[in-house]
């Protein structure tokens, strides 16, 4: 086999990894009945309830469609946390982890596959949340400047799903305090990203710390796309384009990184086979 | 009796070495404090900043409250079904469970003892900070407590029951129905009014809310606390009433739940299910 047809057969079975691994969650996200409302009617119920509360203080209109644009990213960082930051502790424990490890494809394989997946099933939930907050609380999205934003949110979720490839790696590491270090992301984060309202009100220092997460600039950045000036915005809306992109470039080598760094160690340490550990 | 509360004990004090004995001390408490600390601050910045002075202290306050009692709903509710999930399918020791002598309300009941005990430290902590660090007016007097401790004790029950109901639900269902337990503490955040007064509300979904035992329960907390009634709907509702709605809605809630665990628990074992592995 020449150098060029030993290339084409990495990629092609790389590629066939990628697919599968997402297939297993498209499929597996509409087998479930209980799934699909999961998915999309009860998220909704919650954000909902912050919609109340900005409606409960007479807040400007404006901050209910903070909300629903929070609510909907919500659903994506916590795909991230949940299925792809703690989801190789869990495989390790179902004994799956060993089965990626001898297969030959890359580990980043995987991962783009559980990565692209994810998005797919959670996809669902954002729309319904983002359907549910337009047609429901009449929050205002304007229409014509939906592509922009719809760039920018694509840029976004490449650079948060490379965190949470980073973050496979690390929570493995970790072993079963991955589980609350998870719940440690979570809440603070919705905090610290501004998801509930805009992340300048936090201040310049706190909302430079927040900055280093993906999520809160790109939220930023949407917002200032739909609202201009009424959206608050942090940083300036030309800025955040390039620092996604950097972002996404500077952790997927620091995923790649942590991959391999996870697995010699986990082999050095006989850590990457026993269950429940 | 005795036997009931030796399983409940025993449960609680495995749900506690899954929860911690592995666990760095420092990160364990980091954990604990991290939800009600992080939702206050977020409540906090949506009253006192943006909402550009219209909002009072008192209208913090009201939300402050019932975000943090309601704590203890979303950790009961979703910590008895992760409880199944985890055993089934992480551990793999339900089916172990299901073979000792034991039967699983007392086991689920232990379970929920760690869950509440975990929820009492972060809302405790929050509600220190309310009081000392946002400087919300919380009475500390100590009658006012002792009432407290019953209400929420009162409360808790009806939480525990169902969480048994969440708990049979699981059972049957496949790992990832985890979403569909959390939504429905969503659900429940949205319509007892945790965060925001009923009235707010359609006309319809106060009806459901007037329905739900935890609407009263948090009403109850909050006029312990503040000596006022916020709900308009409850105004003319005495204290007393309040509490006999609760107790009554409680018992009806543990007949209920009870029955469709065991319905549930029987349609597991019919289909095998104990052992499932659903994690895709």
């Amino acid at each position: 086999m020449s150098s060029r047809e030993a290339l084409a057969e990495t990629l092609r079975v790389n590629l066939a990894a990628v697919l599968a691994r997402a297939r297993v969650r498209v499929v597996a996200s509409w087998r479930e009945t209980s799934w699909v409302v999961g998915e999309t009617v009860f998220p909704f119920l919650t954000m909902a309830a912050f919609v109340l509360v900005y409606r409960g203080l007479h807040a400007p209109r404006i901050y209910e469609a903070f909300v629903v644009l929070g609510g909907a990213m919500t659903a994506y960082w916590n795909n991230v946390l949940w299925s792809m930051a703690s989801q190789f502790f869990w495989e390790k424990e179902q004994g799956q982890l060993q089965l990626y490890l001898i297969t030959p494809v890359s580990r980043m394989s995987i991962l783009l596959g559980m990565a692209l997946g994810g998005i797919a099933m959670t996809t669902t939930r954002a729309v319904a949340i983002l359907l549910g907050g337009t047609l429901l609380f009449h929050v205002p999205i304007p229409a014509d400047r939906i592509l922009p934003a719809l760039g920018l949110f694509l840029l976004t979720l490449a650079a948060v799903y490379a965190l949470g490839m980073i973050l496979s790696s690390v929570f493995l590491l970790w072993g079963r305090s991955a589980w609350h270090t998870v719940t440690l992301f979570q809440e603070p984060v919705y905090l610290l990203s501004g998801f509930y309202f805009p992340v300048s009100f936090l201040g310049a220092f706190v909302g430079a710390l927040a900055a280093l997460l993906p999520i809160t600039l790109g939220l930023d950045g949407i917002r200032q796309i739909f609202y201009g000036k009424e959206a608050h915005g942090f940083v300036p809306l030309a800025w955040i384009p390039p620092i996604e992109i950097a972002l996404f470039a500077l952790f997927l080598f620091l995923a790649h990184k942590a991959l391999l760094l996870m697995e010699t160690l986990g082999k050095r340490e006989g850590r990457l086979t026993i269950r429940g550990g | 009796m005795k036997r009931f509360w030796e399983v409940t004990r025993a449960a609680a004090w495995l749900g506690w070495q899954v929860e911690a004995n592995w666990a760095d001390p420092v990160l364990f408490i980091a954990y604990s404090f991290a939800k009600p600390l992080a939702t206050t601050l977020i409540l906090f910045f949506m009253v006192q900043v943006v909402s550009h002075g219209h909002a009072t202290r008192d209208t913090f306050l009201f939300l402050f409250l019932g975000n943090t009692f309601f704590l203890y709903v979303s950790e009961v509710l979703v910590g008895l079904s992760w409880a199944i999930f985890r055993d089934r399918e992480d551990f793999e020791t339900l089916k172990y469970v299901y073979l000792a002598p034991i039967r699983m309300i007392p086991y689920l009941a232990g379970r929920a003892l760690t869950k509440i005990a975990t929820a009492t430290l972060g809302a405790t902590v929050a509600l220190l900070f309310g009081r000392f660090v946002l400087g919300l007016s919380i009475s500390g007097a100590p009658d006012v407590l002792l009432r407290l401790v019953g209400v929420v004790a009162l409360g808790l029950l009806g939480i525990v029951f169902l969480g048994f109901a969440l708990a049979g639900a699981a059972l049957i269902m496949a790992r990832h129905s985890m979403n569909l337990n959390e939504g429905l503490t969503g659900a429940f955040y949205l319509l007892c009014g945790a965060v925001f007064p009923i009235e707010v509300l359609p006309k319809w979904a106060q009806g459901v809310s007037l329905a739900l035992p935890f609407t009263y329960w948090l009403e109850l907390i909050r006029r312990l606390l503040t000596g006022r009634a916020y709900a308009a709907p409850l105004a003319s509702l005495g204290d007393g009433a309040l509490v006999g709605i609760l107790a009554l809605s409680t018992v009806l809630l543990g007949v209920a739940a009870t029955a469709w665990f065991n319905w549930c628990e029987g349609i597991a074992r019919a289909r095998g299910l104990i052992d499932w592995k659903t994690n895709y």
